[in-house]
């Protein structure tokens, strides 16, 4: 099975437990079950080829001009993480759909779950950094998603919460660490970034990259002082914390030390920091973890305790240690998975993982204590369990290295903790199963049906087979899977029980009697430990937080408080600066070209222009007048460029204008009629030296770049050129829009359709407030007409109407060819509308509209998009416009361009954006009775003509 | 030809610029805005009119083709000058006006544009 299939099964298979699960829980569970299992198949049918030592690649460029490649690789150490995250993955998806309840959604659990593993078997089997990244993100974020599953429980949310800003911090920190690794070796693949190892040790940059790096696993693989996260990440259902702390999410950080161990590790850098941190969380850990009285959350610190000890055990940078490491990740794997899937069956059947609670379960439950048993006891390394022959090898690597010319310091940690962990393992088997039965358990405890035990009892059963035959089972999968981590010749090795007497084997030893000896004191150990102050991670981590959340606020406030002349000001000062450097560092060549002379007519528009902007300076508290003056500014822009032979840009700007002014105009309606003064003379005075300066420096800029050539011939003459025989039309700027720049343009009309559906929104929310009911009772400023929609007005609108919409096709198609296109139409035809809206008022005219403003948007997007896949059917780019010449008797031959399509879309996108803007705003001036029945204010058709009332009237008057 | 046609241009041209003229100086002159309102609608009407039909007889006679756009931009001023004349009045009327000071409009109606329900309901009370 391809690499790219395994991959994408369990991203394929989350839609399926999700939908299936209205056919039942067995039927989700089994659709997420057997996505994982056909991925399972896939990967172990290339199980005998790796370890026969060969490596499946699966390639495809995916951006190659980013690095980002989508490029897959299988080695024995992938084979290994992906092999446990699978396998472990079916027995938690079995284990699961038991232990889950009926009030839980179990197909979104699925989803969820299905989607981590997917990312998480993304992560082992990437050859690409960039892409392993996308799916380490996508790791803690579907971490996130499965710890607050539980959404009801705060617990559940702040772990989550927690385990998302800790891990996904982490991994922005490793994002930077890639990229350096990436430049150094000058690609992104993994398999090219391992073959330089020497350059990148060589490096300067070797040791940010190496932190940054580190500060990605740690966080992930909880190792001190990042730790935290993972005991407050229990508030997940079980099933949840026994995949991401025993098998995946934690892993991800060891597999990447792992994966990044042949060019990272062997300095002393490498060593000292991971040596020491695998080091001091293994203890730390491990001492937490006796004195926890929830079950998890002695199973969580445990889990910390051996991730620091495969991470001092990588962190040693020797062969041997290595093997020692992937050994111990197959072992921990299997009895963690394992307890913590008892922990729950506990939980579930006494309802409650309160150890001090608990007590002689073994004669309630003498399945789960079997099972139990037998894991705890792996865990704490009693002979011919698995555990105990990882734990032997770490011990014999501890004898065998320094640590800061001492021989004696990690021996004696490491015995140390091997020592706790013995106590907290024996803790588990006695004070929850050992002892006299009680009789106030919460709930009445009994073995569960086969569909909780039967994973955990799998698992217990591969506990004692590893341990007894481990050379025969596992041996060829750590062969392969160091091979991968050391990427050399491995030195002879052979997993076996017995070594024969030497010091590993009596520090192992010293370390369970110790070991019984801490649980024996446990009592008196336990009152001094709470005794003891310790600092609160959750307490230091949530202060952190807070503070951080409080500069961010204080910053944010002083940059961005509300005030549009202050977001102005930034933005002019910040570009004024960049320009006086500009100015100041560059040179500028001499002017090139004459001034040339200024004719009348500009020279009058010039006057208007600066009238305007002038007068505005003075008057703009009157918001009307502003805008008058913001509306002789526009028409003096339109008439510019049609002076200046732009037509396009002129019939645009006016069309652009008439529609600005109208919606303005209705937003005054809502607003007040002049702008207070809230700024005092001195900020006035400065703002106003700022504007000063800004203009000065664009007019400065303009003339300099008129006077002068430009430096690069610039892309118009390729336009003027490739306009006809490329774009089959002579108006260049229609073919720039729609067939040059059609992806620009298909940007646009989205943004233009999404600013319509903001506007529509933000009103739709607005109306939903108690806003709705101060407008229903809003009293205008001024007294309203008594003839809103006079005679005379809607008679000429709908004069008007379809004379406009005949301008408006007949610009839309002679767009290609001259001055229009779909853009300026579809403004002309809006206008057309609006006229109607404001002729005969917007409930009269709301009610003869038939289509949603919102479908008209969507469909001209449609179009326009399936217009630019058209053009992937002629085995050309997305977009490439094609046109030809057609005669049809007795008409002349005419051409017909695909572009026209593309060009409806944008019509349509305008059209609609333009009018769900005006009805979303004219929605806020709605008032009951406002809808009459007649468009104009005197029915049209009344049967009682005035000439008949008159004289009956006037002979009123005269009597 | 083109010797009738020469100063018939130049007489439609100057009409307009005459008309143009008045009607610029009565705006900026005339006193209260309804006397004032006058003014701008001449100059619409028969001074662009007569730009129009110099710019027609100009196409005709010395281009030598028929250009018959300009009469769209008599209708279009027709239709719209009348209107934003109408407007402009009424909205006078509305803000400047009361419905004392106004001629009577009828025996018991008063101008539609004071004719607003709030008033009605004051008229009953």
């Amino acid at each position: 099975m391809s690499l790219f299939l395994i991959v994408a099964l369990p991203f394929l298979g989350v839609v399926f437990p999700a939908l299936l699960v209205r056919a039942g829980r067995d039927a989700s569970a089994s659709a997420a079950g057997t996505a994982t299992l056909l991925a399972l198949i896939g990967l172990l049918l290339h199980a005998p080829a790796v370890l026969r030592g060969e490596v499946i690649t699966a390639r495809i460029d995916w951006l190659p001009n980013l690095g980002l490649n989508a490029n897959f690789f299988l080695d024995g150490l992938g084979l290994l993480f992906a092999g446990l995250i699978l396998g472990i993955g079916l027995l938690i998806i079995l284990y699961a759909r038991y232990y889950l309840s009926r009030e839980d959604p179990m197909g979104q659990f699925y989803a969820y779950l299905l989607l981590f593993q997917g990312a998480m078997v993304g992560i082992v089997l990437s050859d690409n950094i960039l892409l392993l990244l996308v799916f380490w993100e996508l790791t803690s974020l579907s971490s996130f998603l499965l710890i607050g599953y539980w959404k009801h429980l705060p617990e559940g949310r702040q772990g989550a919460r927690m385990a998302l800003a800790v891990t996904g911090s982490g991994g922005l920190a490793m994002i930077g660490g890639m990229l350096i690794l990436g430049s150094i070796a000058g690609s992104y693949d993994l398999t090219e970034i391992l073959r330089n190892k020497e350059a990148i040790q060589a490096s300067p940059l070797y040791l940010p990259a190496l932190i940054l790096i580190l500060l990605g696993c740690f966080t992930k693989s909880a190792q001190f002082p990042f730790h935290f996260w993972l005991p407050h990440a229990m508030a997940a259902p079980t099933p949840v914390s026994a995949y991401l702390h025993s098998a995946t999410m934690v892993k991800a950080g060891l597999f990447m030390m792992a994966r990044v161990w042949p060019v990272l590790a062997g300095t002393p850098e490498w060593f000292y920091i991971v040596a020491t941190t695998g080091l001091a969380t293994m203890l730390i850990g491990a001492v937490i973890a006796l004195f926890k009285d929830d079950l998890k959350a002695l199973l969580a610190f445990s889990t910390v305790s051996n991730l620091g000890l495969i991470t001092m055990l990588l962190g040693f940078g020797t062969k041997m240690a290595a093997i020692a490491a992937v050994f111990h990740i197959i072992n921990h794997a299997v009895y963690k998975a394992a307890l913590f899937m008892t922990a729950g069956i506990v939980d579930h059947e006494a309802h409650t993982r309160d150890i001090k609670r608990l007590g002689g379960l073994r004669h309630l439950m003498p399945l789960t204590f079997t099972i139990a048993t037998i894991a705890a006891l792996s865990m704490a390394g009693l002979p011919t369990l698995n555990g105990f022959l990882s734990k032997e090898m770490m011990l014999a690597e501890a004898l065998d290295t320094t640590w800061n010319g001492s021989r004696l310091v990690l021996p004696a940690i490491a015995g140390l903790a091997a020592a706790f962990t013995a106590a907290y393992s024996f803790r588990y088997i006695a004070h929850v199963f050992l002892g006299p039965k009680r009789h106030d358990y919460p709930a009445s405890p009994h073995d569960p049906g086969p569909g909780l035990w039967l994973a955990p009892m799998f698992l217990a059963v591969l506990v004692v087979a590893i341990g007894l035959f481990s050379q025969a089972l596992v041996g060829p999968l750590v062969k392969a899977a160091s091979y991968a981590v050391t990427g050399g010749d491995l030195p002879e090795f052979k997993l076996k029980i017995w070594h024969g007497f030497n010091t590993a084997l009596f520090l192992s030893f010293g370390a369970l009697l110790t070991g019984l000896a801490l649980l024996r004191l446990h009592g008196g150990l336990e009152r001094g430990w709470n005794a003891m102050p310790r600092p609160e991670a959750k307490t230091i981590f949530d202060a952190l937080l807070r503070w951080i959340a409080e500069l961010s606020r204080t910053v944010t406030d002083r940059l961005h408080d509300g005030a549009i002349s202050r977001y102005a000001m930034i933005f002019v000062v910040f570009t004024l600066l960049l320009a006086g450097y500009g100015y100041f560092s560059g040179t500028i060549g001499l002017p090139t070209r004459d001034v040339q002379d200024a004719p009348i007519l500009p020279i009058i528009a010039w006057f208007c222009l600066i009238a305007a902007t002038a007068l505005l300076t003075f008057l703009h508290r009157n918001r009307q007048l502003a805008l008058v003056l913001i509306g002789v500014v526009g028409l003096t822009v339109s008439m510019s460029f049609n002076y200046l032979s732009a037509p396009d840009l002129a019939m645009t700007q006016i069309s652009v204008e008439v529609v600005t002014i109208i919606l303005l105009l209705l937003c005054l309606n809502f607003l007040p009629k002049g702008t207070p003064v809230d700024s005092s003379l001195g900020i006035r005075v400065r703002d106003g030296v700022i504007a000063g300066a800004a203009g000065l420096g664009t007019a400065g800029l303009v003339y300099a770049l008129m006077v002068r050539d430009f430096a690069f011939p610039t892309i118009s003459e390729y336009h003027l050129a490739n306009s006809k025989t490329g774009g089959g039309g002579t108006n260049v700027v229609n073919v720039i829009l729609v067939d040059f720049r059609g992806f620009d343009t298909f940007g646009e009309i989205i943004v233009l359709g999404i600013a319509a559906l903001v506007i529509f929104s933000l009103t739709e929310a607005l109306l939903s407030t108690r806003v709705r009911a101060y407008l229903l009772n809003r009293k205008p400023d001024w007294p309203q007409s008594g003839d809103a929609h006079p005679l005379m007005m809607v008679v000429a609108t709908r004069v008007m109407m379809p004379i406009a919409l005949m301008v408006a096709t007949y610009i839309f198609l002679r767009g290609h060819n001259l001055p229009g296109g779909g853009f300026i139409a579809g403004l002309i035809a809006s206008i057309a509308y609006v006229m109607q809206y404001m002729a005969s008022g917007f409930g009269w005219a709301a009610e003869r509209q038939h289509f949603y403003y919102h479908g008209i948007i969507g469909s001209g997007v449609l179009i326009a998009a399936i217009t630019g896949i058209g053009a992937w059917f002629n085995g050309v780019p997305f977009l490439t416009s094609d046109f030809g010449y057609f005669q049809i008797p007795p008409l002349e031959e005419f051409e017909l361009a695909t572009a026209m399509f593309f060009d409806l879309g944008v019509f349509l996108a305008v059209v609609g954006a333009v009018l769900l803007a005006l009805e979303s705003l004219s929605r806020l001036a709605w008032q009951p009775g406002m809808v009459t029945e007649h468009a104009m204010d005197i029915n049209p058709a009344r049967d009682d003509p005035p000439e008949a009332e008159d004289p009956a009237q006037t002979a009123v008057k005269e009597d | 030809m083109t010797a009738i046609a020469e100063p018939l241009i130049a007489f439609f041209l100057i009409v307009s610029g005459i008309f143009g003229f008045v009607g610029s100086f009565g705006l900026l002159k005339l006193g209260d805005p309804m006397s004032r309102m006058h003014a701008p609608t001449k100059a619409t009407t028969l001074g662009v009119g007569g730009v129009l039909l110099a710019s027609i007889l100009h196409s005709v006679a010395i281009e030598k083709h028929l250009s018959l756009h300009e009469l769209l931009i008599t209708l279009f001023l027709f239709l719209t000058a009348p209107i934003t004349a109408h407007f402009i009045a009424k909205w006078h009327i509305h803000r400047h006006e009361t419905p004392q000071s106004l001629p009577r409009a009828g025996d018991d109606v008063i101008w539609a544009t004071h004719d607003t329900p709030e008033q009605e309901d004051g008229d009953a009370a």
